[in-house]
C-alpha cells in the first residue's frame, strides 16, 4: 500500500523539549490512534502534521496536501447554517455552486446529518455540530484526515455513538485518519494502528497494530500498564 | 419654573401644524449624519486597521483613550475657533464625540474575532478576502452595531448643544432660541421632539438592523 503521511524525527521545544523525536509512516486507508499521557505532546505532534504548527526539527511528508482537520471544539461558523459551514470550505477546492451543494448534502448525509442541513450550529446538539465539522472534514476529500480528542465534549451515550459512525464512515471512504485521544478504550476500539508516545518529551513507546490477534480487553489492560509506567515516570523526574 | 404639560403638548402640536418640527429636525439629523456618518466611516477604516496589524491596534487604542476623555465643550470651542459661526461647528463636533465610541466598541469586536475559527480558516485554505467576508465581519458587526446605537445617541445630544453657537437652525438653535423669548414650554416641546428622534432611530434602525444581522442567534 502507498505511504500517505510520513513523520520523520519531528521534534518540537516550547521553552523545554515537547516532543523529543517522533517517525513513523501511515499508509493509505491506515486509522492510526495516537496515545499518550495527559500533556504529553499529542495534540501539538498533530497539529505539525496538520501544517499548523512549524516542527523545531524532522519534517512531515503529506502525500497529498490536502487535510481536513476536526478539533476539540466543532469551529463552526455560527452565522452559517450547517450546509453553508461545509459549502464555505469547499469553495477553495474550486467546486462550482452546484457541486458545492451536492458534495455538502452528500457528506452531510454520510455524518448522518440529512434533513438538518439548513439548521443553524447553536440549534442542534454538540454531537450534531460535531458530525458537521466531520462532513465539512470530509468533503474536501482530505488525503488525510486528522481527528484532536474529536469527541472530548460529549457524553458518555454520545461519544460511543461517534466513534462507531467515525468507524463506520472510515469504511465507506476509506480515508486515512490520525486520530487523537486520551482515552485507550477509544482507541482499542476503533484503530487499526494503535501509537503510545511516552511521558514528555514525547517518544514512541509503543506502536500496536490493532489486527485483532491480540484480545481487546487484554490489549487495554496492557496499555493501560504502560500509560502509569509513562505517567509514575514522569512524577518521578519531577521530583528528582 | 415648570411650565404645564398641557402647554407643552400646545406647543408641540402647534410646531408639527406649522412644519417647523420637520425643519428642525432635519437641519439637526442633516449634521449628525455628516459628523457621525464620517465617524462610522473612520471607526471602520481604523477596525480595518487594526485587525491587519497589532501596533496600529495599540496606536488606534490609545488614540482613542485619549479622545474618550475629551469633554464636548472642547470640542465645541476648539471648532469655533477653526469653523467661525458655521455648520461645521456642530458637524465636527458631533464627529469627535461619536469617533472614540464607535471605533472603540469596533476595535473591541476585531480583537475579540476568535483565533480558533481563523485558523480554520487557514486548514481549508480560505484566501484572506473569504477569511474576512466569512470570519471577521460576521463576528464584528454585532459590535459596530452595538456601537453606532451609542453612538447616534450620542450625536443628537452633542449636535444639539453644539447648534447654540452660529447656526440658525436645528433643535438646539430653537430651544435656545425659546430659552431667550422665555417660551420654556417650547424648550419642552423641542426636549419631547428629541426623545421621540432618539426612540424612533433606536427601534426602527438599530434594532432592527441587529435583529436582520443575528438571525442565527
Amino acid at each position: 500500500m502507498a505511504v500517505t503521511l510520513e513523520v520523520v524525527d519531528v521534534g518540537k521545544d516550547f521553552l523545554i523539549p515537547i516532543i523529543d523525536r517522533v517517525s513513523f509512516t501511515v499508509e493509505a486507508g491506515e486509522f492510526v490512534c495516537l496515545l499518550g499521557p495527559n500533556g504529553c505532546g499529542k495534540t501539538t505532534l498533530l497539529r505539525i502534521i496538520g501544517g499548523l504548527e512549524p516542527p523545531t526539527r524532522g519534517r512531515v511528508v503529506l502525500g497529498g496536501h490536502r487535510v481536513g482537520v476536526v478539533f476539540q471544539e466543532d469551529r463552526l461558523l455560527p452565522w452559517l447554517t450547517v450546509r453553508k459551514n461545509v459549502e464555505l470550505v469547499l469553495k477553495p477546492v474550486g467546486l462550482g455552486p452546484t457541486e458545492r451543494r451536492e458534495t455538502a448534502a452528500r457528506y452531510l448525509g454520510m455524518a448522518g446529518l440529512a434533513g438538518f442541513e439548513d439548521y443553524y450550529p447553536g440549534r442542534v446538539s454538540g454531537g450534531m455540530r460535531q458530525r458537521a465539522a466531520i462532513a465539512r472534514a470530509l468533503a474536501v476529500e482530505p488525503d488525510v484526515l486528522l481527528m484532536d480528542e474529536p469527541f472530548g465534549a460529549l457524553d458518555a451515550q454520545n461519544r460511543r455513538i461517534m466513534q462507531r459512525e467515525v468507524r463506520r464512515i472510515w469504511r465507506e471512504t476509506g480515508r486515512t485518519i490520525v486520530f487523537v485521544t486520551h482515552s485507550i478504550e477509544e482507541a482499542v476500539e476503533i484503530g487499526t494502528t494503535l501509537i503510545m508516545l511516552s511521558a514528555r518529551p514525547a517518544r514512541i513507546r509503543e506502536l500496536i497494530r490493532n489486527d485483532g490477534r491480540v484480545e481487546r480487553a487484554k490489549l487495554v489492560d496492557d496499555l493501560n500498564t504502560i500509560i502509569m509506567e509513562e505517567v509514575e515516570r514522569q512524577q518521578g523526574g519531577r521530583l528528582a | 419654573m415648570l411650565p404645564s404639560p398641557r402647554s407643552v403638548l400646545i406647543g408641540l402640536v402647534e410646531v408639527v401644524r406649522s412644519g417647523e418640527v420637520w425643519t428642525h429636525t432635519a437641519a439637526s439629523l442633516f449634521r449628525i449624519v455628516f459628523g457621525f456618518g464620517a465617524a462610522v466611516v473612520v471607526s471602520v477604516l481604523m477596525g480595518l486597521g487594526a485587525f491587519l496589524s497589532r501596533a496600529v491596534r495599540t496606536v488606534v487604542q490609545d488614540a482613542l483613550a485619549v479622545l474618550n476623555s475629551t469633554s464636548v465643550f472642547v470640542w465645541i470651542v476648539i471648532s469655533l475657533i477653526w469653523f467661525g459661526l458655521s455648520n461645521w461647528a456642530p458637524i465636527f463636533t458631533t464627529f469627535m464625540i461619536t469617533l472614540p465610541v464607535v471605533a472603540s466598541n469596533l476595535v473591541e469586536g476585531v480583537a475579540g474575532v476568535d483565533r480558533r475559527l481563523l485558523e480554520m480558516g487557514d486548514v481549508y485554505r480560505l484566501s484572506g478576502g473569504e477569511k474576512f467576508t466569512a470570519i471577521v465581519i460576521p463576528s464584528t458587526v454585532p459590535y459596530l452595531i452595538a456601537g453606532m446605537k451609542v453612538g447616534f445617541g450620542l450625536a443628537l445630544k452633542v449636535s444639539v448643544v453644539a447648534e447654540i453657537f452660529g447656526v440658525t437652525t436645528g433643535i438646539g438653535y430653537i430651544m435656545n432660541y425659546s430659552r431667550e423669548i422665555l417660551a420654556t414650554q417650547m424648550v419642552f416641546a423641542w426636549a419631547l421632539v428629541m426623545i421621540l428622534v432618539m426612540m424612533a432611530t433606536d427601534k426602527l434602525v438599530f434594532d432592527a438592523a441587529a435583529r436582520r444581522l443575528t438571525r442565527w442567534r
